[in-house]
């Protein structure tokens, strides 16, 4: 292909305004599209040109920011982070995520994916509360233990892993793939405490025992988390525990702030005072 | 009346079946679960047979016997050894993947991604390759004993 | 931990029912490939092999130990399902109530089986 070459494509959008319809239906625009553009660029073309009322999520335009989750010919992409060369076709089916509610078009309602992730309390939990809220320094982490959860912190919540998960298909109380990879992502922190909390969270109804490893959730990822593996990891942990023969290590000390180091700088106090 | 508000996407038990373009582990997970209900109720409807029938004594264990042996029981009873085939082989390795076996450790996302279960698709392969010659055992077995 | 002991069980009688039933359908399925190996069987399914079976202990307890573990994974694998569909806590609780009463009419009717048919020896 020529890169200047300017095809004509046919973008097959699903079409759903809360207002109007009681049922999603298609409409087709024909865009054109040359070697390198994305869906993005082409929904932003029937945007521009052709249909204002369409509505779809986008923020980074980079595969960054997780807004732009759909399925092209139903398959979970980021449209941003996909060209329209790649599926070697002439007609793109363009709609939204399933497993989760429509707001508009192709805007899915993320809300659940989120309650989710907090639930599984996504941050480091240490039992020294003080140094949690004013920390001193920072927590010493060798590299072999940041290989252990590296790739799971590369989720950016985009909910295509929601959208291939068949547990998540037909069970809304599910909590997964994305959260329960994160609630496996903190527990492997070695700097973290908080496994028994999440443990306990997991281990309820709808979560981590409800995972078959069809594993359709690492093969959506646009980055790589394998949130599967993450699950099974987790289970590991689960069952360990509930058995006795759970191994857990001392979680990371403390760095000793350098002592005879002097910042170059004066660095400013804290100016918005922690709650 | 539109109805305003969110509209509800969840796929629901279609959604087992088929979401998308998924790879091989999707369809593996559906049939583990077709064959584990189709091995209850199969269980249901043997364990009436050899107990109720197998109690009463020569005569009625024998017409039952002769009963289900016919073609249709005896696919029947093909399909009952496959599934079991099947469920038993896979079942084993879903014991020891969905605790965190043989799955290796994980690795950083660098491009082209891969995931665990694929970069170990060779115990799957040969979980599979199992199966098929257990399979093709039962069917030379069923073919020497007649079907029926 | 209710749910990550069911699960290990389900595990654990998952693993034991399939050397159970390996067991079971290679002497019930199998006797024509035994009998190519040169292991010569009777048909399993006549009156006459059925019973010297059920007159050996062993194959009593190999009976009733597959059925309490098929029945206890068989049915747990079913209520696991169930949990996936969006039944309400009232409905699970009901449909759990029935599984665990069909799970243990089954069970005493699969016992009562082999012991009476081994009495009924002497
Ligand atoms: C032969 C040896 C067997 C093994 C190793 C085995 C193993 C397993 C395992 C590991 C699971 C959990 C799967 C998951 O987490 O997704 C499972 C589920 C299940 N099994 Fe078995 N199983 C065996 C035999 C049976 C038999 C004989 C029956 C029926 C009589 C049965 C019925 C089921 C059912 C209904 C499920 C639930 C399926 C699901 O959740 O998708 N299994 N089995
Ligand atoms: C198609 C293959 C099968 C055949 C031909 C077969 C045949 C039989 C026969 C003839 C008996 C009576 C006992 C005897 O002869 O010693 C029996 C008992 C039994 N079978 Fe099977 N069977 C098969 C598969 C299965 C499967 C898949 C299961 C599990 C779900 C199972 C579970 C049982 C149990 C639990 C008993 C003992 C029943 C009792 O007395 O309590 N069988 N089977
Ligand atoms: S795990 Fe992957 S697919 Fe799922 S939300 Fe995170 S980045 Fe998206
Ligand atoms: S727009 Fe940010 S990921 Fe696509």
């Amino acid at each position: 292909m020529n890169n200047d070459a300017v095809k004509k494509i046919t973008f097959r959008v699903q079409r759903f305004d809360p207002e109007k319809d009681r049922k999603p239906h298609f409409q087709e625009f024909t865009v054109p599209v040359k070697r390198g553009t994305t869906v993005m660029e082409g929904l932003l073309y029937i945007k521009e040109n052709l249909d204002s009322s369409l509505a779809f999520r986008t923020s980074c335009r980079m595969g960054v920011c997780g807004s732009c989750g759909m399925l092209i010919n139903e398959y979970p992409h980021l449209a941003c982070h996909t060209q329209v060369e790649e599926f070697h076709s002439d007609k793109l089916t363009l709609k939204p995520l399933p497993n989760m509610a429509i707001i508009k078009d192709l805007v899915p309602k993320l809300d659940t994916l989120f309650e989710h992730h907090k639930s599984v309390k996504p941050y480091i939990i240490r039992e020294d509360k003080e140094e949690m809220e004013k920390p001193t320094a920072g927590y010493l982490q060798k590299p072999q233990q940041l290989d252990e959860y590296l790739q799971f912190t590369y989720c950016i919540k985009c909910g295509l892993c929601i959208a291939a998960c068949p547990t998540s298909a037909s069970d809304k109380a599910f909590l997964g793939p994305q959260a329960l990879g994160q609630a496996y992502r903190y527990c492997a922190d070695s700097r973290d405490e908080g496994q028994d909390f999440r443990y306990a969270i997991v281990e309820k109804d709808h979560a981590v025992w409800n995972c078959h490893f069809a594993a359709a959730c690492s093969e959506a990822c646009p980055k790589g988390v394998d949130p599967a593996l993450g699950i099974q990891l987790l289970r590991k942990g689960v069952a360990a525990k509930a058995l006795g023969i759970k191994k857990t290590a001392a979680p990371a000390t403390l760095a000793t702030p350098p002592a005879l180091a002097k910042p170059k700088i004066d660095v400013p106090e804290f100016t918005v005072e922690p709650k | 009346m539109a109805d305003k508000g969110p509209h509800q996407n969840y796929l629901g038990m279609w959604g087992w079946v088929w979401g998308g373009n998924y790879k091989l582990e999707r369809y593996l997970y559906l049939l583990h679960r077709i064959t584990g209900l189709g091995l209850l109720l199969f269980g249901l409807f043997h364990l009436t047979v050899t107990t109720i029938f197998r109690v009463q004594g020569e005569a009625i264990w024998s017409s039952t016997i002769s009963f289900l042996d016919n073609p249709l029981f005896r696919v029947g009873e093909f399909l009952v050894v496959a599934a079991f085939s099947y469920h038993a082989l896979n079942g084993l390795r879903l014991i020891i993947q969905e605790l965190g076996f043989a799955l290796g450790k994980p690795v950083p996302p660098i491009y082209p991604f891969t995931d665990a279960i694929r970069r170990k698709r060779a115990w799957t392969l040969v979980t599979l390759a199992a199966i098929m010659v257990l399979a093709v055992a039962f069917f030379i077995d069923f073919t020497v004993r007649g079907w029926g | 931990m209710k749910n990550t002991y069911l699960q290990i069980s389900q595990m654990i009688t998952g693993a034991l029912v399939a050397v159970l039933l390996a067991i079971h359908i290679t002497v019930q399925q199998w006797f024509v490939v035994l009998g190519l190996l040169g292991i010569k069987v009777a048909d399993p399914t006549t009156w006459g092999s059925m019973m010297e079976r059920a007159h050996q202990g062993s194959w009593v307890g190999i009976y009733i130990a597959l059925l309490a573990f098929g029945l206890f994974h068989a049915l747990n694998g079913f209520r696991n399902i169930l949990l996936e569909i969006n039944l309400s806590a009232l409905a699970i609780r009901i449909l759990t109530g029935f599984i665990i009463a069909f799970g243990v009419i089954f069970l005493i009717l699969g016992t009562y089986a082999p012991i009476a048919l081994f009495s009924s020896y002497r």
